[in-house]
């Protein structure tokens, strides 16, 4: 499987923040997002995607594989977009907060519905995910995790929770023990928890993820129209409502203003972290999380003295 | 003609990298936040603001920013006084936030000063200071902006800086007291103490955003917030 430069003409278009590649082949479209410092699903890359999506429904039949990787090295994507959030959540700007949950909501309702308009999808993750990105990756019809990746939803440590589809996402594929012991601990798991959680299809050795995407693609290609035809059915067995969707990411907004100065910080502290890590001088947000988490579990506890307490 | 201004309003945001669309039938405040977000990043992931978030600053050119700011808030109430001075009475809403907005800012340059004063530089080198041709212009351009473009583009100066106060503010804070090991708030005082204070009047602000509906107005101040943040953004990069 070669991937071609040249992009058909109906989804070539000049993308800042992803970078498009096309494979005649089998007819995969691999969008590779790339968000610098911090890999999110900022406005405007969604905006982006959102334009890659729509170009892909009105030309039916031109992309036969979606694939989402990420452009950025050792980090698939983070989530939603931290210091936008401390903006909106310092201005009170519910309105806002429901705008950009409702601009997710439409990038999951599409990868949702991929399967009707005859698009497999797969994520290839090759790096750390959290949050939204956990919830990005998990709506494909497969996901393969490079043996490094760690991932979970972190948003219960700053008091918050992941709304963009992580609940039902989670529950179709794990299980309720599964997604309840996820969403509440806010803990980061490896790449073989998850494939034993069954969240994660294939867990490959580092630098192997693009070998195992086109084993994929070649295996699903030739019964590709029993496989969505089957993925439809899927959904309709275990279905997930857009009012469901729209409901949750409205309480969701609804949490975010509820959120506290101290839990603003540590966003922050997250978001300083992994800029430290792009720098060279850190060891990334997923670190930063294990160290709260620890502080957490410990450091309150013993002490009385955390990172934490120092948060207030 | 307010077909047009939409036109308008529509064109100037489609001149900027951020192709969203703007959405006369929902609260501006969603647009401003849309409009300018690529501008807002922008700022954020410039490789000098990321190292300030990183590493610090060292003590020099920490002095060099405190001077600089200095005369960003020295400037920011006559600003706000130009553009008040020539809103039309149907913005009187935003004629009185100015006003208030100037009494809660009113003699702020002094806790710029007192930060100066413990990283050891005294008013005479505050007097002696030349800002910056980025300082010039940001400031050159908000005041030209109160008087020839429209006077609610000062919205735009207000919404940038408090964004940068109030979203950036801690991080950077946060960073400059690791790298000079400074105690408590001394030394760090205005920085810190505009993270939370701005967040009130981020709130504030979003309200009476809401209130302005003529589209000339939002194109100013979509414009005024671009410019604002990448003139802040090159301030950073002169020290």
């Amino acid at each position: 499987m070669s991937t071609g430069r040249v992009l058909p003409t109906a989804v070539d278009r000049p993308y800042k923040y992803l970078w498009l590649e096309w494979e005649p082949e089998f007819s995969v479209l691999t969008a590779r997002i790339c968000v610098k410092p911090i890999q999110c699903y900022s406005l405007a890359a969604m905006a982006e995607l959102q334009q890659v999506f729509n170009d892909i429904t009105a030309n039916p039949g031109l992309v036969r594989h979606f694939v989402m990787a990420s452009g950025v090295r050792d980090v698939f994507n983070f989530g939603g977009d931290l210091s936008l959030f401390v903006l909106l959540v310092r201005a009170r700007d519910l309105d806002s907060l429901k705008l950009y949950a409702r601009r997710c909501v439409d990038l999951v309702w599409w990868l949702e519905n991929a399967a009707q308009i005859g698009v497999h999808t797969t994520a290839l993750v090759q790096g750390d995910t959290l949050g939204g990105g956990l919830e990005s990756a998990l709506l494909h019809h497969n996901v393969i995790f490079e043996r490094r990746a760690q991932a979970g939803y972190p948003e219960v440590l700053f008091n918050l929770f992941p709304g963009m589809g992580a609940w039902h996402l989670t529950v179709r594929k794990g299980g309720f023990a599964i997604a309840n012991d996820m969403i509440l601990s806010g803990q980061i798991y490896t790449a073989e928890q998850l494939h034993r959680a069954g969240l994660v299809d294939l867990v490959v050795e580092d630098g192997q993820g693009e070998a195992a995407l086109e084993k994929v693609v070649r295996s699903a290609h030739p019964k590709l129209r029993g496989i969505l035809a089957a993925l439809q059915a899927r959904r309709i067995a275990a279905p997930i409502a857009y009012e469901s969707l729209q409901t949750v990411v409205e309480h969701w907004a609804v949490s975010a203003l509820r959120l506290k100065d101290r839990d603003l910080r540590l966003m922050e502290r997250l978001a300083r972290a992994q800029v430290r890590k792009v720098g060279g001088a850190g060891e990334g947000a997923v670190e930063e999380i294990k160290k709260i988490e620890l502080d957490t579990a410990w450091g309150f506890e013993r002490t009385g003295l955390s990172e934490w307490s120092t948060l207030t | 003609m307010a077909i047009q201004s939409n036109d308008r309003l529509l064109a100037t945001t489609m001149r900027h990298p951020a192709i969203l669309r703007a959405d006369v039938t929902q609260p501006f405040f969603i647009d401003l936040v849309s409009l300018t977000d690529e501008a807002r990043r922008a700022f954020e992931t410039n490789p000098r603001v990321l190292q300030i978030v990183a590493d610090g600053l060292s003590v020099e050119r920490y002095r060099q920013l405190l001077l600089e700011l200095y005369h960003v808030v020295w400037h920011f109430n006559p600003t706000c006084a130009a553009a008040a001075s020539r809103l039309g009475d149907e913005h009187a809403e935003i004629r009185y936030f100015l006003y208030d907005h100037m009494m809660e800012e009113k003699g702020h340059e002094e806790w710029v000063v007192n930060d100066l004063e413990v990283v050891g530089v005294g008013r005479q080198g505050v007097r002696q200071h030349r800002p910056s041709n980025a300082l010039l212009a940001l400031n050159g351009y908000n005041y030209w902006a109160a008087d020839r473009r429209n006077p609610c583009s000062v919205l735009g100066m207000v919404y940038a800086l408090e964004v940068i106060a109030s979203v950036y503010g801690g991080p950077i804070a946060a960073a400059i007291k690791e790298s000079l090991l400074l105690d408590d708030e001394r030394g760090i005082s205005f920085i810190s103490s505009h993270v939370t204070m701005d967040a009130e009047h981020m709130a504030e602000l979003r309200v009476v955003m809401n209130k302005v509906s003529d589209s000339g107005a939002k194109e100013a101040i979509i414009e005024s917030t671009i410019f604002n943040f990448e003139h802040f953004t090159r301030l950073l990069e002169a020290i």
